[in-house]
């Protein structure tokens, strides 16, 4: 559940995520469910003239298993909280797991 | 939950070095011809990962005038990255701070 | 379950999973803190669906196949039900739409769900032009083949590498 709050963290951030078929999209974190499928609004395809099929759309639901990366604005990441809410979940799974 | 403050330190589980490598430059291999360089800052069980100042290979094969095949590198840079934690084949941690 | 509400909650809600889950990145004493304070039900896929219920949308799917077509009905798993679908295919610079009126997609096929720009919908990118079914079709199985041709040299490459390729098997278009 850390990154479905951390994503949550992120909403109306603008975003680039790179599937795992090349193509990458740029727009605005609207939302994010448990499985990491995500909504962007505003989108825009960065080299549209080889994906000429999402001309026309402005926004999107991409299913979280396609994902490969999500680029992140290094600015609204706290590099501490994180690393830390980290910790905190490694915890809680090592005393799920016993 | 007395466990979890104990759990700090010691490597009872794959997943503890990992935890160990939070704050470290770690090095990560991917499914489809990727590799990935960069400081760890959170990481879940799915092994979905976030990374800051990434540095991305990617390796391409070509075919030279004789029909040979080559192999050359991509490298691009990112300021901080979600990695879908089922595209991670191997995390190495270098455990050298910068 | 229990765990995760190890900081923040009190002890006799400990069944409702989104709320708590809210803040766990934020510090343990300000359980009410961070930026977005949206009910969780957001945060669902249900929620994501329900926009884009009844527009025109564009579905790729894990087999490359784009179909474009109204969105009706969906559940949880986001298996779909879209209604006056059109496959179109592409192939080099050309196009051809395909009438195939009702699909119900299987959710684990679904790659992405485009809401189509109704304003924008007719200016198709001047890369491609439409062209009859039978020539793209031809098109696109030849382009096919060599980019499976491709594939299997470039892993067979890469496999000493260490690599894996990512969708084993599938195409991913």
């Amino acid at each position: 559940m850390l990154f479905f709050s951390f994503f949550k963290t992120l909403t109306n951030q603008t975003v680039t995520i790179e599937l795992k078929n090349d193509i990458r999209i740029r727009g605005i974190l609207k939302s994010v469910d448990q499985y990491l499928n995500i909504k962007l609004d505003d989108i825009e395809v960065l080299d549209l003239d080889k994906y000429p099929h999402l001309s026309s759309v402005k926004n999107m639901f991409i299913r979280g298993s396609v994902v490969r990366y999500v680029i992140l604005p290094r600015s609204e990441v706290d590099v501490g909280l994180l690393e830390d809410a980290t910790r905190r979940e490694a915890a809680n799974q090592a005393g799920k797991a016993r | 939950m007395a466990d979890n403050e104990d759990a700090g330190a010691t490597v009872a589980e794959p997943l503890d070095l990992v935890r160990l490598s939070l704050d470290e430059i770690v090095f990560v291999k991917l499914r489809g011809d990727r590799e990935l360089k960069g400081r760890l800052h959170a990481y879940d069980s799915h092994c979905n990962l976030v990374l800051g100042d990434v540095e991305e290979t990617i390796y391409v094969v070509e075919e030279d005038e004789n029909e040979e095949e080559i192999t050359r590198t991509i490298k691009k840079q990112e300021e901080m990255l979600f990695v879908r934690g089922e595209s991670a084949l191997t995390t190495i941690c270098n455990g050298h701070r910068r | 379950m229990e765990r995760l509400s190890l900081n923040e909650n009190p002890p006799n809600a400990p069944q409702q999973r989104q709320p708590q889950q809210q803040n766990t990145l934020g510090p343990a004493s300000q359980p009410t803190s961070g930026p977005p304070q949206l009910p969780p039900q957001m945060f669902t896929t249900a929620a994501q669906l329900l926009d884009l219920t009844d527009k025109k949308l564009v579905l790729v799917l894990r087999d490359g196949r784009k179909l474009i077509g109204v969105l009706r009905s969906w559940d949880q798993f986001a298996n779909l039900v879209l209604q006056d679908t059109v496959e179109r295919i592409y192939a080099g610079k050309l196009y051809a739409d395909v009438p195939r009126g009702i699909f119900l997609v299987r959710g684990e096929n679904v790659l992405l769900l485009g809401e189509v720009d109704l304003d924008r919908e007719d200016e198709i990118p001047t890369s491609v032009t439409k062209a009859p079914f039978e020539e793209v079709f031809e098109l696109k199985k030849k382009e096919d083949s060599q980019r499976k041709a491709g594939d299997k040299k470039r892993h067979r490459e890469l496999s000493a590498l260490g690599f894996e390729p990512e969708h084993s098997g599938e195409i991913l278009f």
